[in-house]
């Protein structure tokens, strides 16, 4: 029998605490984007309406982790809070050792200078720019072998974030078991829309890379996300729990790298997770040069506590379907709007393509760029590019040319309503309606490394 | 009036539990006879630190249900910023998540093999971060300082002579920044005068090279030289660290010590280059620009804590406090170091236990017999945290084996005080009865967090 899926999805939770935000004019919007240099990231977040640049640590807290952050324990040493989170952590990702830190980024670096070697290759489903840095950093190379379907923006299947295996043993074959450290994993794959890996996908993984002695090495910031859409689209898996379909990703991976600041509903705070006692020994010892000691990672007390009842309600059914399809529902909107997205919608965010809305400005005008300009011109409403300019230069100078000109709106989790999500796209369709009249973006500024936090332009 | 009381009253208390001397002889073996590997909740007084131990204030409290989290262009970074530009008058801060991150990312872009980081003193994870990137840290303290039982006023003060000497030695090229810590922790929390920043600010003009401040506890520092320094009796506080801030290029910040934060620190410095480079490296490994891996409202709390921390009645309590207890120990004969620093009192390992020699670690038994005597959780400063072997295997010991007992801001009471001092004086009037200690395991680098001891039967 079909699993018959709610269609509303009212919020499992009251609204207890708000904070205000400013209505802006459209004049002041102007004058604040002419002072941000047509960067939205530039833009200071007073003169924001609704904003949807990341989702990561921008959640509401629930009361009971407010409660649970008066509870901080902040000795240096010891602090019962870290034993909560470590017992959480076995408790709901089975993952058997942990090492706090201060965010996803802090153990990436820890893990990939723990387990890369200089001329190592780490074949994953798809980049994400931190992630691949330290990859590189620690003397790797990545490798995509995602499967093909990821890279089309216009095809509907429904996993696109599964591993293409055979070009995972391509690469095995290529380089050799030995020069594979780990095969980097992620759930809900970010830079693919938010695209999810399903079950089997994992499985067949985990024998493949179980063959030839190759660890898994989870991304696991979205991994709730991940197991709703298993839950919705994967055969067998509509009547298991999110907890128990988040329990069995973990199962077929030898660790994990986190980012609380997504899923756990946190505003800072990660942890790296492992399940072999060596690495977990090295961890240990490099997270006190980098991070603070072990029981602390560089976070308080509160934040370890908060991080721990944040990953228990991750993983609860009715938050997740509202968590997921709230962003459904704009993305609905917006399809029906005309506005052209990446499909199928996501589990974090819509993805606009501005390279169907805006066909007339060429990449060097940076039609994405220009695109989350107009939108908050228009509203108030920030979003962020995700095309020509995020991808930067090569190493030779010239640009590299992404086949995505994406703009990304970002949902923070549990802090804007049906209302917000009705002004988001509402906006994007007036936008969407004067697209010919919308001129491209010239860049006046760039920095040297990662262009899209502090490039500037002016407008043709 | 004599008595000096709190400038604040008590408006959020968390519990403390109670073990007897049984329990915590297994609690101690159970931990490898290292503070560092007991849990929270089996110390009835924590006196391992005060960094991120201090008690926030409701107005910081505020300021955490204030927290702006936007990823980029945050309000509370925007406070921040202001806060810290007020004291420091630096134009470029940067945000971390706490101070060894601020010195990973300059030790990272300066520091290197055949470089030379001199310092008055090196605090061990300020040492770490330099030898981590292969480069040298050298300490130059002055002759007042390497005498823990002798009065001085300013023992923190760096050697200016021996910089001089240095300088010359390794070449002027090959140090790439001085660092001055305020105050000198490792040499027992003792202040470095306006003079000495001055005059070391001189030698680092005339060879040019940059001159960066250790800030975590400037405004305990700044206080000092406000009651010991000629001329400074009548400027506020909040002069004296801009005056002290002038004469530097850079500083490092732990906001977990002078900002009463739990988590957090900075970077500021002059130079605009350096600071896109460190935000380059910033954004790697800690976070955006406008946050540095820390939440809006830790930013928030740091912003307001800044600004607390220099008023006068809050200083004058905190240094009579210190003072306070390293009186009543001067009283019953406890060897410790003198004068009171400004958030510590250091006992002197070696003279409180001549018959243990440096290799079975004075300080780390003292330390374990003040854990099982009282439940008073100290860290051990000397040859466990510092000491080094040479090529044959043999310890190369620290200069001083000290116990340091660090005084959380706002958070324990005169009671609570006087109860360490009895616990103290017990121990000494008993300290025949206490072993030397060996280690059985530990790590190349940092090894006093992790390493396993036993005592020598």
């Amino acid at each position: 029998m079909k699993h018959i899926i709610r269609k509303s999805w009212a919020e499992p939770y009251k609204i207890k605490m708000v904070e205000l935000l400013k209505m802006t004019t459209p004049a002041h919007r102007r004058k604040a984007m002419l002072e941000a240099g047509f960067n939205t990231f530039l833009l200071k977040s007073e003169d924001v309406y609704i904003d949807l640049l990341t989702d990561s640590g921008t959640s509401a807290m629930s009361d009971q982790q407010w409660a649970g952050m008066m509870l901080g324990d902040e000795a240096y040493a010891g602090s019962r809070n870290f034993y909560h989170l470590e017992e959480v952590v076995k408790e709901i990702y089975g993952y058997k050792y942990l090492v706090p830190t201060h965010q996803g980024r802090g153990a990436e670096n820890i893990l990939s200078k723990i387990l890369i070697k200089k001329g190592d290759i780490i074949p994953g489903n798809m980049y994400f720019t931190t992630t691949r840095l330290h990859q590189e950093l620690a003397g790797g190379k990545f490798e995509d072998v995602i499967i093909d379907e990821a890279h089309d923006p216009g095809n509907e299947f429904p996993f696109k974030g599964n591993v293409d295996l055979e070009k995972l043993e391509k690469l095995i074959r290529k380089y050799g078991a030995n020069k594979i450290p780990y095969v980097s994993m992620a759930t809900s794959v970010n830079m693919a829309g938010g695209q999810p890996i399903s079950m089997k996908n994992l499985k067949e993984l985990r024998a493949l890379t179980k063959k030839h002695g190759i660890r898994v090495i989870h991304d696991m910031t979205r991994v709730a996300e991940n197991a709703h859409f298993i839950q919705q689209r994967e055969k067998g898996y509509q009547n298991k729990s999110i907890k128990a379909i988040v329990k069995e990703i973990c199962s077929y991976t030898d660790g994990a790298t986190m980012s609380a600041k997504k899923d756990a509903l946190v505003n800072i705070g990660g942890f790296l997770a492992i399940n072999d006692w060596d690495v977990f020994e090295e961890a240990r010892n490099m997270v006190v040069v980098y991070e603070g000691l072990h029981t602390y990672g560089g976070l308080a007390g509160r934040d370890m506590e908060a991080m721990a009842i944040g990953i228990k309600e991750s993983v609860n059914d009715n938050h997740i379907h509202a968590r997921v399809g709230q962003v459904i529902y704009l993305g609905e909107k917006m399809i029906e709007y005309g506005v052209p997205i990446v499909k199928p919608i996501g589990g974090h965010g819509i993805f606009v393509d501005a390279k169907k809305i805006l066909p007339h400005i060429s990449q060097d005008q940076f039609p994405a760029q220009t695109l989350a300009a107009e939108v908050y011109l228009d509203s108030g409403v920030r979003t962020m590019e995700r095309g020509v300019v995020s991808a930067g230069r090569k190493a030779n100078g010239e640009n590299y040319y992404p086949k995505l000109e994406l703009v990304r709106f970002t949902i923070p989790r549990r802090v804007y309503t049906q209302a917000h999500m009705d002004v988001i796209a509402e906006s994007t369709a007036r936008v969407f309606e004067r697209r010919n009249k919308i001129k491209g973006l010239k860049m006046v500024y760039e920095p040297k490394y990662l262009r899209f936090f502090q490039a500037r332009f002016q407008p043709l | 009036m004599k008595t000096i009381i709190e400038p604040f009253r008590i408006k959020s208390v968390e519990p403390i539990y109670f073990t007897t001397k049984e329990e915590r002889k297994t609690i101690l073996e159970k931990a490898n006879y290292n503070p560092f590997r007991i849990k929270a909740k089996d110390v009835l007084i924590d006196l391992l630190t005060d960094s991120g131990t201090s008690a926030m204030s409701s107005n910081q409290w505020a300021g955490i249900m204030q927290g702006d989290e936007s990823y980029a262009g945050s309000s509370s970074f925007f406070k921040f910023e202001d806060s810290v530009r007020s004291i420091t008058g630096m134009p470029y801060i940067i945000p971390t998540h706490q101070g060894r991150a601020a010195e990973k990312i300059i030790f990272t872009i300066l520091g290197g093999k055949g470089k030379y980081f001199i310092s008055n003193t090196l605090f061990d994870t300020t040492r770490a971060n330099i030898e981590f990137s292969g480069a040298e840290g050298i300490d130059l303290i002055c002759e007042e300082g390497k005498h823990p039982t002798i009065p001085a006023l300013f023992k923190g003060n760096i050697d200016i002579e021996a910089l001089k000497k240095t300088i010359r030695e390794k070449g002027a090229e090959n140090i790439p920044m001085i660092i001055i810590t305020v105050t000198n922790n490792s040499g027992g929390g003792q202040p470095v005068s306006m003079q000495n920043i001055k005059d070391a600010r001189a030698v680092c003009k005339e060879y040019n090279i940059p001159l960066f401040i250790d800030a975590c506890r400037f405004a305990e520092n700044s206080y000092f030289i406000k009651l010991r320094e000629e001329g400074y009796a009548n400027k506020t506080v909040p002069e004296i660290a801009n005056e002290l801030f002038s004469y530097a290029d850079g500083c490092t910040m732990s906001a977990k010590k002078d900002a009463f934060a739990n988590i957090g620190g900075f970077l500021a410095m002059r130079d605009l280059d350096l600071a896109i480079r460190c935000r380059n490296l910033l954004i790697i490994t800690e976070g955006f620009t406008t946050y540095g891996g820390l939440a809006g409202r830790d930013l928030e709390a740091i912003a307001i804590g800044l600004q607390e921390v220099m008023e006068e009645n809050y200083l004058q309590y905190r240094i009579r406090s210190i003072e306070y207890l390293t009186n009543k120990l001067i009283a019953a004969g406890v060897p410790v170091m003198q004068p009171a620093g400004g958030h510590a009192v250091y006992i002197d390992a070696k003279a409180f236990l001549p018959h243990i020699p440096v290799e079975q670690y004075p300080g780390q038994s003292l330390v374990c017999a003040l854990f099982e005597e009282g439940g008073i959780r100290s860290v051990e400063i000397g040859s466990l945290m510092f000491g080094k072997y040479d090529e044959a295997g043999k310890l190369l010991p620290a200069q001083l084996e000290l116990v340091r007992l660090a005084i959380p801001r706002r958070v324990y009471t005169q009671s609570h005080i006087d109860y360490v001092s009895e616990v103290i004086i017990e121990v000494f009037n008993n300290r025949n009865k206490i072993k030397g200690l060996k280690i059985t395991e530990e790590t190349p680098m940092l090894r006093h967090f992790t390493a396993k001891l036993n005592p020598i039967i």
